[in-house]
């Protein structure tokens, strides 16, 4: 992070972009969104496995766009990048999970069941 | 930091004495991308908020996103946005190559296909809204609408942002300013599309079938 540069068009970051790259991901993210809204469209699946298809689909399009469009890997230039999401993704996970957690034990204590109720 | 055999411990030079000064572009854009992650926590307590107002007892025997969400409407928002994306891609390209007018041609198609998306978006809540559907009609659907529109917020922010970027090129050229905002303006776009893919996926489409 201490090279310096005369010219802003040679900055590492400014050369590390791809057009290539940015066009796989953009057919990796557009064909997983696209089997996702097909499958929850049709309803041809069980509403748990169809959960656990568009859970995965989402996964992997986060993944390649984290690699693709924002460049992150454990090169010189942009591991601090990728450790401070590494360090994020915990936050992330803990703030939505815990209070999800919290809630549908709390609902499943205190709310009487009503049929159809469930977790969403 | 290696040591070497023979450097004398008597003379050698603890630390360096001179002040080679930091590399602004990356000290910038380092920092942005703290700021965006931190951002990221905002939509952690917004899918947080919508995990527990989510139940159906959450809509008050009212409309639920299973009866006013549309998968294949909502899918071309997301060609819009991921093809807005793209567009800003290729300008980067042009960026690299030194060429302003890959740039700017660039950047003109990312804000088109972002108006799109903005312009879908916010149909369809107008939609929504002749149909009864507002903040106000249920704990759910304030949940539901509240995430989307700080979605949509920060797309209108980045339309806003990309436009002054295309003034602020056009008038000062590649500059260290303007190539670092540049750059720090791929991060906020592309990560619109990653915050994009959680919506879509666990707030339409999840909401669609619960």
């Amino acid at each position: 992070m201490s090279q310096g540069h005369d010219n802003p068009i040679h900055h590492p970051e400014v050369q590390m972009s791809s057009s290539r790259g940015y066009f796989t991901g953009f057919l990796i993210s557009l064909g997983l969104m696209f089997l996702a809204t097909f499958l929850v469209a049709s309803g041809s699946m069980p509403p748990f496995g169809l959960l656990m298809v568009i859970t995965i689909c989402a996964a992997i399009t986060v993944i390649a766009q984290i690699y693709f469009l924002l460049h992150l890997d454990i090169s010189e230039h942009n591991i601090w990048n990728t450790v401070s999401l590494v360090l994020f993704i915990p936050l992330f996970i803990i703030t939505i999970g815990l209070t999800w957690w919290m809630f549908s034990q709390l609902y499943l204590r205190t709310m009487p069941m009503m049929p159809g109720m469930g977790m969403h | 930091m290696s040591a070497h055999s023979s450097t004398d411990p008597k003379t050698a030079v603890l630390w360096d004495t001179h002040d080679h000064g930091h590399d602004v572009i990356s000290t910038r854009t380092f920092g942005f991308f703290l700021y965006l992650l931190s951002d990221g926590m905002i939509f952690a307590t917004l899918f947080a908020a919508y995990g527990v107002l989510s139940y159906s007892h959450s809509y008050a025997a009212g409309p639920t996103p299973a009866s006013f969400v549309h998968p294949w409407y909502t899918f071309l928002q997301t060609v819009a946005l991921f093809l807005s994306v793209l567009a800003y891609g290729m300008g980067m390209g042009g960026l690299k190559r030194g060429s302003k007018s890959g740039l700017l041609s660039g950047l003109l198609a990312a804000f088109v296909l972002g108006v799109v998306f903005l312009g879908l978006d916010i149909h369809d809540m107008m939609d929504l809204a002749d149909h009864g559907i507002t903040i106000m009609t249920s704990g759910g659907t304030s949940a539901f609408i509240f995430l989307t529109q700080t979605h949509a917020a920060h797309i209108f922010f980045g339309l806003v942002w990309i436009a002054v970027m295309i003034l602020q090129v056009m008038i000062q050229g590649f500059t260290t300013d303007t190539v670092g905002r540049l750059l720090s303006l791929r991060m906020f776009w592309h990560m619109q599309a990653i915050i994009w893919v959680f919506v879509y996926i666990f707030v339409y489409l999840w909401g669609y079938m619960s």
